[in-house]
């Protein structure tokens, strides 16, 4: 089961004095990775803050032991790296050096995501300029690998290869139109577009068509990196031991908290960008402390054996949940890796409708119960679980279990609704939940 | 102070790891820093060397009260600004005290490079326009966005100006196209502007923001003339536009009579979009833009929601209210004030002395030294910019060149610089220049000069060399002719009548 003591190390604080008595909650979403205020990271950054936090134009050995140990957990390629404050930043950044080094100028970009809040993210981000600033001319949009919702679903005999041709089919057609891809852009696990797990082989079919093109492939590890997906350090591994991006952004998880991310490429790369001749300097990115900290959250990782128990805890989350599809009719889906999952809640299990205000709902009883989810998705209906690394069986078990409740409540008054709507007399003579018992209930 | 790796490991996995467009201090010969305190900074072998670059460590570095609240709110909690919190709302009004009434609304981000970006975001969102103004040798970040509208670095790469763009001169008396002698430098800067909006409105093209640095650092230490910003903000404004004042490296009492820079202008002058940044956290990523209420409305009417994840947490509040804090009890800006007098105080009899010294300026404790070859001229001096950089730093001083040449020495030092310390750095300046005027002087001499007709001139521009104010002499005639021996002969008159 889980380590020693983890149960009793809650993803948030607990302060039992004052008047305003705090209530613990228990958040499933976050960018923090090892836990809320984790005494080792708050040491490492404090002890580096009373010494020195200054700019990378001085050596240190905090910025380059970081990028030492970084590389360890990437393939050997991807050796080279720029220190940031933002996962935003580190995109455009991104974006910078797929420019310079292919020389084009276009971006092949996945339905829904999300790529940060610059300008020239928003540029890239379907989900925030869908409706809003419009498509820009040199972006061009896939289908997301989503077997559950897309066009090729889980009876496909092959979608990530599916998948992938429609990325091919999209770079042809740019080169068509005499554009030249300069890179896909890819979160490596889809989550604001709903907790998107893509086929196994998906990444390598495209980062060939891409490549072919003369693109590069971009992967955004913001939300999903550092050991998350429990099997491996970084979500773009479970495509495959063959498979390196040219690219690998991160953010978010890897400072618990602390303004830190980071870009990692190749030496090619790195050496088109610096031919431009016009210097790098990010004011705060690669400081001593930022550094300190980011190492501080590998020892914890490490030490904490932080990714072999998101594994755990995962597998057991998705088991839990599993039981919970069965049981109620409105989880149409369970997807997930290590401490990175979905619930897809849906109003027919035919169409697979999303159920947005069923979802809404849901969530704000789920508050009214101290625990913290939200939803993403392009139809905001699926419940997603990204909690601190930390996050234990007792925590799983306690947030399904809650989750059991309030679904079957849920149901039980709409099938009351039902029942008023359709005969409003019988509702009165006996109870709805003996007349409407579902054959399959399984109770645990 | 132990450490990792020895000095050449450092820069070996340096050069393996880190991106090669991230460049050192001293590329000939890096630095080292493991320890810093106040305003001074200690290399591997606990060399001490005063620092006069960083504007960032604005209170001292590792100032211990910023570095307390850190580590208190660090222990409580660090989240995002989804959650209610007091510290965010705390800092915002607190800022928002720091600036006019009508700046009033905060969003809270990591760089300046970040506040930038959304800067321009909110100007284009609130009338929809597109088109920006910026200046010559502007710097307002590193993102792409912001790589657009800065000539700085636009010029040196390989980036071509895009349409939406449109630079202005920046409004440099000095070495710009109106100068100290033009009646009214600040009318006809402005009126360039005036004239670039008038060419874009006759192409249809609409006018979203003028963006400048409240004073160009990167360009320079270039200070506005009174009445520009001004001038500026009434053309745009009736173009349409929104005035964006870039305070990133200028903010937070830096000018000593004033927190914000852009408030040396006077009262009536307010800008729709103020960005801050670098100071703001004393070295944690903080940035802030503080805009009016009108254009914060008409960038949520859009309906994007606008989420930086780590904009805004507690422990950031936390550092940027102690920052505040430490400003005001330690009177920094009074300091700035006084001691930034008495350094360009320094500085000018420094430029009587040594005709290296084209022009002197600043304000508080943001302060540049314009080298030249030719005074009459303003011939940039940039090698011996870089010489005098790497001489300073071998006496322990840091400073650093920049500017559009790299010949501008530019001093922007932690706000508890004292005027010891402003003494000492001038002294070393003092012996540098003099040893590199001595070198220059021994090489012209060398060669065989036309100096009959410099001769007779000499006791009339002598006395001009020693004004003390700084002030050219009027009697000096701009057309006038002189060559590099003349250029050198009043630097071996005055060491011998320094005593």
């Amino acid at each position: 089961g889980a380590g020693p003591g983890r149960s009793a190390r809650f993803s948030a604080p607990w302060r039992p004095t004052g008047a305003e008595r705090p209530r613990r909650c228990w958040p499933c979403g976050g960018g923090c990775s090892v836990g809320h205020c984790h005494p080792l990271v708050v040491q490492a950054a404090h002890e580096q803050n009373q010494v020195l936090n200054t700019n990378s134009r001085y050596l240190h050995d905090n910025i380059v032991d970081y990028a030492q140990r970084l590389s360890e957990t990437l393939p050997e390629k991807l050796c080279v790296f720029y220190f940031l404050n933002s996962g935003s930043e580190a995109n455009d950044l991104a974006l910078r050096l797929a420019r310079q080094y292919t020389g084009h100028w276009d971006v092949v970009v996945l339905d829904h995501a999300y790529h940060g809040h610059l300008s020239s993210l928003i540029d890239i981000s379907p989900y925030k300029f869908r409706g809003l600033d419009g498509q820009k001319e040199w972006v061009h949009v896939a289908p997301l690998p989503d077997t559950y919702r897309g066009p090729y679903r889980e009876d496909h005999p092959n979608p990530a290869v599916a998948y992938a041709s429609e990325v091919k089919r999209v770079v042809s057609s740019v080169q068509e139109k005499g554009r030249k891809i300069a890179a896909f852009f890819a979160e490596s696990l889809p989550s604001v577009g709903g907790q998107i797990i893509p086929p196994a082989g998906y990444f390598p079919e495209v980062a060939e068509h891409v490549r072919r093109a003369g693109g590069v492939f971009v992967a955004d590890e913001i939300q999903v990196g550092f050991g998350r997906v429990g099997k491996h350090f970084w979500a773009f591994q479970l495509q495959g031991e063959d498979f390196v991006p040219d690219i690998v952004t991160m953010g978010k998880s890897i400072g618990n908290g602390h303004p830190v991310a980071c870009v990692a490429t190749t030496q090619a790369v790195a050496r088109a960008f610096e031919a431009t001749g016009v210097e790098y300097f990010n004011t705060f990115g690669g400081s001593p402390v930022s550094c300190a900290v980011g190492l501080a959250v590998l020892d914890v990782l490490e030490k904490e054996q932080l990714q072999a128990h998101a594994a755990c805890v995962g597998s057991f989350l998705m088991e839990l949940l599993g039981q919970q599809k069965a049981k109620h009719p409105i989880i149409g889906d369970i997807r997930g890796v290590g401490l990175f999952v979905g619930v897809d809640l849906i109003k027919d299990k035919a169409t697979r409708t999303p159920a947005t205000e069923e979802a809404d709902y849901l969530v704000s009883r789920l508050k009214e119960n101290y625990i913290l989810l939200s939803t993403d998705g392009p139809g905001r209906n699926v419940l997603k679980f990204k909690p601190p690394m930390c996050f234990s069986l007792d925590n799983a078990q306690h947030v399904v279990a809650k989750l059991d409740a309030i679904l079957t409540d849920m149901e039980e008054k709409m099938r009351s609704c039902e029942t008023l709507r359709l005969q409003p007399e019988a509702a009165l003579l006996s109870p709805p939940l003996e007349k409407m018992k579902h054959p399959t209930q399984i109770h645990y | 102070m132990c450490e990792l790796y020895s000095k050449q490991d450092t820069l070996a996995l340096r050069r393996k790891h880190i991106g090669p467009s991230c460049k050192v201090l001293y590329a000939a010969d890096p630095i080292k820093i493991v320890r810093a305190q106040r305003q001074y900074m200690f290399d591997e072998k606990g060399e001490r060397y005063l620092d006069c670059i960083n504007n960032v460590a604005h209170v001292g570095h590792c100032h211990p009260e910023v570095v307390k609240a850190a580590l208190k709110q660090m222990e409580v909690l660090n989240t995002n600004s989804r959650f209610l919190h007091d510290n965010i709302v705390e800092y915002a009004k607190r800022l928002a005290a720091t600036l006019p009434e009508q700046l009033s609304v905060c969003y809270f981000t990591n760089s300046g490079s970040e506040a930038n970006d959304l800067a321009l975001r909110l100007a284009r969102q609130f009338r929809g326009h597109q088109d920006v103004i910026t200046l010559d040798h502007a710097y307002h970040g590193h993102l792409s966005s912001l790589i657009e509208i800065s000539p700085y670095k636009f010029r040196k790469g390989k980036d071509v100006k895009k349409e939406f763009v449109h630079v202005a001169p920046t409004p440099d008396i000095y070495r710009g196209k109106y100068r100290e002698n033009h009646a009214d430098p600040a009318s006809a800067y402005a009126d360039e502007v005036k004239k670039i909006i008038e060419e874009a409105q006759n192409r249809g093209r609409k006018i979203a923001a003028f963006i400048a640095e409240s004073m160009q650092s990167c360009g320079g230490q270039i200070i506005p003339p009174a009445g520009y910003f001004q001038k500026v903000a009434e053309y745009v404004r009736g173009a349409g536009g929104v005035v964006i004042a870039d305070e990133v490296q200028v903010g937070f009492g830096r000018v000593g009579k004033h927190f914000w820079s852009f408030q040396m202008h006077g009262k009536d002058f307010v800008p729709d979009i103020v960005t801050m940044g670098k100071p703001m956290g004393n070295g944690h990523p903080i940035a802030c833009v503080v805009t009016t209420k009108e254009i914060a409305e008409a960038f949520s009417s859009s309906g994007m929601e606008y989420f930086n994840t780590y904009g805004g947490n507690p422990v950031s509040s936390a550092v940027g209210l102690a920052v505040l804090d430490v400003i005001e009890n330690e009177d920094l800006q009074g300091n700035a004030t006084r001691v930034g007098t008495y350094l360009t105080e320094l500085l000018n009899r420094q430029k009587a002395k040594h005709t290296l010294i084209g022009d002197v300026r600043g304000v508080g404790l943001f302060v540049g030294i314009d080298l030249v070859k030719d005074r009459q001229k303003r011939t940039p001096a940039t090698a011996e910019a870089q010489h005098v950089i790497y001489k300073m730093k071998e006496n322990r001083v840091l400073l650093s060149a920049d500017g559009p040449h790299r010949n501008v020495l530019k001093i922007k030092p932690p706000m508890c610089f004292t005027k010891e310390d402003a003494k000492f750095m001038v002294d070393q300046l003092d012996g540098v220049l003099t040893v590199l005027e001595e070198a220059i002087g021994a090489q012209t001499e060398s060669v065989v000069p036309e100096n009959t007709p410099c001769r007779t001139k000499m006791p009339k521009e002598a006395p001009s060399e020693l004004l003390s104010d700084g002030t050219p002499d009027p009697k000096e005639n701009p057309g006038q002719k002189r060559n590099r021996l003349c250029a050198d002969k009043p630097s071996l008159l005055s060491k011998r009548l320094k005593t």
